[in-house]
């Protein structure tokens, strides 16, 4: 051990502060312009199927203003009767005009990008383990959630969003390499027993 | 620079120390007595601190104050939970008004009917200011999301047939207070506005409904019991 004069711990301090000062200018200085053209693609659900059995479910069973249909959730969910999508020219009032497609598409959004990777992980699979979506974990009670159990897996609200999630939207590239995207018009349907939970849920509660 | 260390022996006997124990104990007791008594009287959490004084002080010119007529409107839960500052835990409350827009107009003897995720019914009645408030005793074991309908007949108590009816088009996901989405004096992206029997003012003053002061003069009759719980 040695013990440190006042000048040489007054030197000591002034170089691991110029040290510091030098890292950080480099780190500045070495950082590239960000790129553009570089981004990470989410896998995603089909839409059309979500905006005509999945997003009336989800508004009514989660978008009251109480609950999912706040600014302050992460999950917000837009619609008819709670939450409106903010527009000077539309003029959105809770409770009056229909929901437009733009809360939709907004509705949609938020389901994807609540947990991209997870999402992206999903779609590549083909809807294995849907569970594991927080979407779905927090509806269950998995997960803490502040609405209590809102889900349970035999209910055709569920159901409805598991048959939503199966539907094939990428398939391997020929290289084997990467995912592309199905056309619309190549994606399969969702199965009439499907349709019929979402109906069944759309009516809830 | 030279320090001087005083070193604890351990072995050394005191006699204060006991002693010294014991008030320290007692110290300690009642520091903790204090902070208990300051954080039951006080309120700690200070976002519902500043949104309870942010309803602003009672209008003893409008209503009677800290009275079952009070602040119609406003979100009950607010204070009448278990943070306070009210003593009664409301488990729903709110004030039922005529129309959309005029806050003097409110609906007395009104029927609040609730139904309950464990499809529990229950029914409660809008006093003379049109409030109508659920203590947690009245319906411990209520479940959300409830759905609500609210029905006013043409005279209550008397005549029960329909006068107007009015449901809920969501449900209540989890929230006490009407008011905390049924704001009143607005109608906009997140609020659907006060809860209202008619979509029109005029629509109101047109079907000719006496309004009734409040407190109420003595001939006006208070119904206790919806039609359903009567018997």
């Amino acid at each position: 051990m040695f013990a440190l004069t006042s000048r040489s711990a007054l030197l000591l301090g002034i170089a691991v502060l110029g040290g510091m000062g030098a890292l950080v200018t480099g780190s500045t200085s070495c950082a590239s312009p960000p790129d553009n053209k570089r981004y990470t693609e989410i896998l995603q659900p089909d839409y059309a199927t979500y905006r005509t059995y999945v997003d009336p479910y989800l508004q009514r069973r989660c978008g009251t203003l109480d609950c999912h249909g706040q600014p302050g959730r992460a999950y917000r969910i837009y619609g008819f009767a709670g939450f409106r999508l903010y527009n000077v020219d539309a003029g959105l009032v809770s409770g009056q005009q229909p929901t437009t497609e733009d809360e939709v598409l907004a509705n949609y959004q938020a389901a994807v990008a609540l947990e991209p990777e997870e999402m992206s992980r999903l779609m590549a699979t083909q809807g294995a383990e849907p569970n594991k979506l927080l979407l779905l974990r927090k509806p269950l009670k998995l997960e803490r959630h502040k609405g209590g159990p809102a889900m349970s897996e035999d209910d055709a609200g569920y159901r409805c969003v598991v048959a939503w999630l199966r539907i094939r939207t990428v398939r391997p590239t020929a290289d084997g390499l990467d995912f592309e995207t199905i056309p619309e018009q190549e994606r399969e349907q969702l199965p009439v027993l499907a349709r019929q939970r979402c109906e069944e849920a759309q009516s809830f509660p | 620079m030279r320090r001087t260390i005083y070193q604890h022996d351990a072995n050394a006997k005191h006699e204060g120390a006991p002693r010294l124990a014991w008030v320290r104990g007692l110290l300690a007791v009642g520091a903790c007595v204090a902070v208990a008594s300051i954080g039951s009287s006080c309120n700690l959490d200070p976002v519902h601190r500043a949104s309870v004084n942010g309803l602003g002080p009672e209008e003893a010119d409008l209503y009677p104050v800290e009275s079952e007529y009070h602040r119609p409107g406003e979100p009950c839960a607010l204070c009448h939970s278990t943070k306070g500052p009210a003593d009664s835990v409301f488990v729903l409350g709110g004030t039922v008004f005529w129309g959309p827009d005029d806050y003097n107009a409110r609906v007395d003897n009104a029927y609040v009917r609730i139904l309950d995720a464990n499809k529990t019914k229950r029914c409660f009645v809008t006093n003379c200011n049109g409030n109508f408030y659920v203590r947690k005793e009245d319906f411990s074991k209520i479940t959300f999301p409830l759905l609500v309908s609210v029905e006013r007949t043409v005279k209550p108590g008397q005549d029960e047939s329909t006068l107007v009816i009015r449901r809920m088009s969501s449900h209540i996901g989890r929230e006490a207070s009407c008011a905390t989405c049924h704001i009143q004096g607005l109608r906009d992206f997140a609020s659907p506005g006060q809860i209202r029997m008619f979509n029109s003012e005029q629509e109101f003053k047109d079907k000719n409904i006496p309004l009734i002061d409040c407190p109420p003069p003595e001939d006006f009759v208070q119904v206790q019991k919806c039609p359903e719980d009567v018997n």
